[in-house]
């Protein structure tokens, strides 16, 4: 995918490799704006990276950010949001004294960027007297050249109108089927970014990504219940193909049937049972029990104040029995599609060649890393996965994509696990998602879960939660589907850090079984005494 | 930007649009980012930030557009941006103009100590927290926040409205060396001289040191007392789940709650009273929200639910005044300390602070999340030592309900929200200490 030389002034052509899509108008402009910043960019990286080196960085770099994002969101046949957003600015970033310095602004001025340098030089000095560990980071390879992640249909150029049109079709699939209420959206995020640094390199790359999605309600005036079914659509590094390519406005009449039979369906019996996971719900499992687990900075304790530190701690490396054997996951950059896909990360490390096992048959072999970590593990060099949200974000290690390898039978499939399963559920969708700040303790629903009894479907059930810990959980798992039952989910909006920024991230992921899990009834988890308050009929009704 | 510089910029801006109709916001500053763990600092930013949103409508259709780009072309590009988009939009049927023109109340959001403090001088203020633990022999992780910015909302009806803030949050982690106990400690403040870092600091180490080789005891339900920080996560959930709309149209929580109307029901414990002022100086906020006046509104008195918000459409419909959901959240206390509090409880649990709050069943506002930092055993009416942490599974509807005792207001951060909140300890009973957690 990475090209590495391109005409500067292709901003236009490159942003629709396909062809297919003529830019429209309105867009042209901040293309324009970026073969603008083209033009300024080694001047100003010049500008900045002199100022540093003059002041007395050991390490510096200079990053031009410009974000495009468009929002519609639909609610029946109302279009109730058309918004989208720009953003342009640059950020110094230094390592002087053995401190970290950072500053930045939309000023992209030269006299502006040698500014942001002292800025960032001052905060570095500000810790001197009482600062410890020195900042070291290792040496970069030094790469000129540019990257344009291809997207058939230019998002961007597509005509609004198009685009509702999608949305309302989907909204009015789900009225057609009944939902009370139903709602669709549509996001869709363009970054441009220039990276230049002191090792010498100048980088120039464009990513775009995109996610539609819905959920539909049903209420029921008898009961006073209510249920609703949101969408499985994943993000995807790709252009409007990727929206056309999904069969929305059918899996919306579908979801209100489901939504329609979660409200009637029998609430779970809790206790051990066998489960089968489906990639829609899977991904987020994965996320969440072996994506954060395995960053870095957490283990080191960077996060600790928020995010929260790890069990997966550095002794753990290759020593570590994280799952049973059969289970591998892999963190990449380079996968089409993926939404965390580029071909260098915001530190300018090179993805490609830096594929890596998380865990490879059950042991732990890998973190994930940015500039300047892995030296205090004892490794040679960050594996490409620092990013920054926005110009004005320091960058930070984020998840790579991270999947589950299939499973070596490219025959098992969801009904084949379902199969070897007396008494158990089935699980689509994610619902809620909660773990503890050390990644011990998770507690998960999800969309749909269908009971499994003698290795058939049999109904639907509701109120279903599982619980467990994230070592023991993996470790229970004793069937993966094949490749070709594998899915591609994720999220546009990872949360990490102070001030909190959002990262993209996909997660390949295959059906899978697993033995013996906890599970809860939400119902009963919320029952309770709630004397004490006249007149809540139904705190006390339905918790007693 | 001053007030006058920002009128000026909105009324070019309004100047050049065509529409129908068009609202503008603006908003400026300058934001400190100040992250340290193990002791030193470690991610950081100054950073100076813009931005300017422009809504247009012709008729019932209308596009918003924001940039961070000031300059006369790049002004003059989102205004044809935005109206092209606008043209396009389909009609929204519940499209509302913009507002006219309001009296707002001056807001008490800004201090000039913090908007003057240096770079320098905010970073050098976490110093001595760093100091003291290396001294106490534990690592801290933190993260300090000043911000100085203003905003401006004007629109083609006449409304104009420019508020200015400044705030200074800080929140800290202390953990041992061992990883066997965690602490932690938060302030906001909008006058950087009311900064007490340093206690703040010494308050996350105490917890730390308190909290190592936490002992297991057992899940299930009991008495709790909650530290303002997580009183102010599930509340703070609760409060903006209080929504007209949703209530209506058959999908809220409130369903469950009341026959009929709910409102003026007693639906809480008689100790629940929760309202909203932005000019209380204990945790201000701006005096308007979308150009709405935001006055003191109870929302909660005495375990009877006064207030639902409604947006301007719903209200339109319902022939009534639009509420805008709170600025700030306050909850009133009766005055007692977290040890007199503890005093109070039999056998029960200290709850520092929560974490990944997260919506289990939206018919009962059932939520998850864990405890963590300082979690301690609680009998006869004494701390008695750590316990390991615990996923809760509980509806912030009990909580209030379920409230038997308060304490001092205090403001505080969340785990994941932001809004300035002053709230106190509470002793709520029957909490759904579902699992224990290994994490600490």
């Amino acid at each position: 995918m990475f090209r590495r030389k391109c005409d500067r002034r292709d901003w236009l052509k490159t942003a629709t490799v396909g062809g297919v899509a003529v830019l429209a108008a309105r867009w042209d402009l901040s293309a324009a704006r970026a073969t603008e910043v083209d033009d300024r960019f080694p001047r100003l990286a010049d500008a900045a990276l002199g100022r540093a080196r003059s002041l007395g960085a050991t390490f510096a770099d200079f990053r031009i950010m410009q974000t495009e994002t468009e929002s519609l969101f639909v609610r029946e046949q109302m279009v109730q949001g058309v918004s989208a957003a720009t953003s342009l600015g640059c950020a110094v970033r230094v390592v002087c004294d053995g401190a970290w310095g950072f500053a930045a602004s939309e000023d992209l001025s030269e006299e502006g960027v040698a500014r942001l340098a002292a800025e960032a030089i001052l905060i570095a000095r500000a810790q001197a007297g009482w600062r410890k560990r020195r900042v070291e980071i290792e040496p970069l390879p030094k790469h000129v050249g540019r990257f344009d992640q291809p997207a058939e249909i230019d998002p961007f150029a597509m005509p609004l109108e198009k685009k509702v049109e999608t949305l309302l079709g989907i909204t009015a699939a789900a009225q057609k089927s009944g939902a009370n209420f139903c709602q669709a959206s549509l996001e869709q995020v363009r970054e441009r970014t220039w990276i230049a640094n002191t090792f010498g390199s100048r980088i120039a790359q464009s990513r775009v990504r995109l996610q539609p999605g819905f959920a539909v309600t049903v209420t029921d005036a008898k009961t006073g219940r209510f249920a609703t079914r949101e969408g499985s659509v994943p993000p995807r590094a790709a252009g409007w193909e990727h929206v056309t390519s999904l069969p929305l406005a059918g899996d919306a009449a579908r979801a209100v049937e489901e939504a329609r039979e979660k409200l009637v369906a029998p609430s779970v019996e809790p206790g051990r049972k066998d489960l089968v996971i489906a990639p829609s719900n899977l991904w987020l499992t994965i996320h969440e029990t072996v994506g954060h687990p395995t960053e870095l900075d957490r283990a080191l304790g960077d996060e600790a104040n928020f995010a929260g530190t790890s069990f997966c701690t550095p002794d753990k490396l290759d020593q570590l029995r994280y799952a049973s054997d059969i289970v591998s996951f892999r963190g990449e950059r380079t996968e089409p599609g993926g939404v965390a896909t580029t071909a260098f990360d915001d530190d300018g490390v090179p993805t490609a060649g830096r594929e890596f096992f998380i865990v490879e048959n059950g042991v732990f072999r890998s973190y994930q890393m940015a500039l300047g970590q892995a030296g205090r593990i004892g490794r040679e060099a960050s594996n490409a996965c620092g990013y920054a949200e926005s110009f004005d974000a320091f960058p930070l290690q984020r998840m790579p994509n991270i999947s589950l390898e299939p499973g070596r039978d490219p025959a098992v499939t969801k009904e084949s696990l379902i199969a070897d399963i007396d008494d158990g559920i089935l699980v689509e969708g994610n619902g809620s998602w909660s773990i503890d700040q050390q990644r011990y303790n998770f507690q998960f629903t999800g969309q749909v879960f269908h009971r499994i009894k003698n290795g058939k479907l049999a109904g639907m059930l509701r109120d279903v939660a599982y619980q467990g810990n994230s070592v023991d959980f993996w470790n229970a798992c004793d069937g993966l589907g094949g490749r070709p039952s594998r899915e591609l989910y994720g999220a546009l909006h990872c949360g990490k850090g102070q001030p909190q920024q959002a990262a993209p991230v996909s997660h390949g992921a295959v059906p899978a079984r697993f033995r013996g899990i906890n599970v809860l009834n939400t119902a009963e988890q919320a029952g309770g005494k709630t004397a004490g308050c006249e007149g809540c009929r139904g705190v006390v009704r339905r918790w007693a | 930007m001053t007030a006058s510089q920002s009128r000026t910029l909105c009324e070019r801006i309004l100047g050049l649009v065509k529409a129908d109709s068009a609202e503008v916001s603006v908003s400026d500053g300058d934001d400190i980012h100040l992250r340290h763990a193990s002791n030193d600092v470690t991610s950081n930013a100054l950073v100076h930030r813009t931005e300017l949103s422009l809504t247009v409508s012709y008729g019932r259709r209308s596009a918003t557009l924001s940039t961070n780009q000031l300059d006369e072309a790049s002004i003059r590009r989102l205004v044809d941006r935005t109206q092209a988009m606008a043209k396009l939009a389909p009609e929204n049927p519940e499209h509302m103009p913009p507002l006219g023109p309001s009296e707002f109340a001056t807001p008490v959001t800004w201090a000039e100590p913090t908007a003057a403090a240096s770079p320098a001088t905010v970073i050098e203020s976490i110093r001595p927290v760093i100091e003291r633990a290396r001294d106490a022999g534990v690592d801290t992780a933190g993260y300090l926040q000043r911000s100085v910015g203003g905003s401006t909302l004007a629109n083609t009806s006449g409304l104009f409205v420019h508020q200015r803030s400044t705030t200074v949050g800080f929140s800290v982690t202390a953990r041992t060396p061992t990883g066997r106990g965690s602490g932690w400690a938060s302030t906001q403040v909008t006058d950087i001289r009311d900064l007490d870092l340093a206690m703040i600091g010494d308050r996350a180490i105490r917890k730390a040191l308190d909290s190592r080789n936490p002992v297991e005891r057992p899940p299930g339900r009991t008495t709790v007392v909650l530290e303002p920080a997580a009183v102010r996560d599930l509340v703070a959930w609760l409060v903006r789940s209080l929504d007209r709309r949703p209530l209506d149209e058959g999908r809220s929580f409130l369903k469950g709650l009341a026959d009929g109307d709910p409102v003026g029901r007693r639906l809480f414990g008689e100790r629940a009273t929760i309202f909203s002022d932005p000019l209380d100086a204990s945790a201000p906020c701006p005096t308007h929200s979308g150009g709405l006046p935001l006055v003191r509104t109870p929302w909660i008195d005495a375990g009877v639910l006064e207030t639902l918000a409604v947006g301007r459409f719903w209200a339109k419909q319902r022939g009534v005044q639009p509420q805008p959901h709170p600025g700030n959240l306050l909850m009133a206390g009766e005055g007692r300390s977290v040890d007199e509090l503890v005093g109070m409880v039999d056998d029960g649990v200290l709850v520092t602070r929560i974490w990944y709050l997260r919506s289990v069943d939206p018919q009962t506002l059932l939520l998850t999340g864990l405890t963590r930092d300082g979690t301690f055993a609680i009998s006869k009416g004494k701390l008695a030592g750590p316990v390991k942490n615990f996923r809760f599974n509980i509806s912030p509807v009990h909580v209030l309900a379920r409230l038997v005792a308060s304490g001092v207001p205090t403001r505080v951060l969340g785990s994941e929200s932001g809004s300035p909140a002053c709230v106190p300890p509470v002793v709520v009973e029957d909490f759904n200490l579902s699992s224990v957690s290994d994490a600490s």
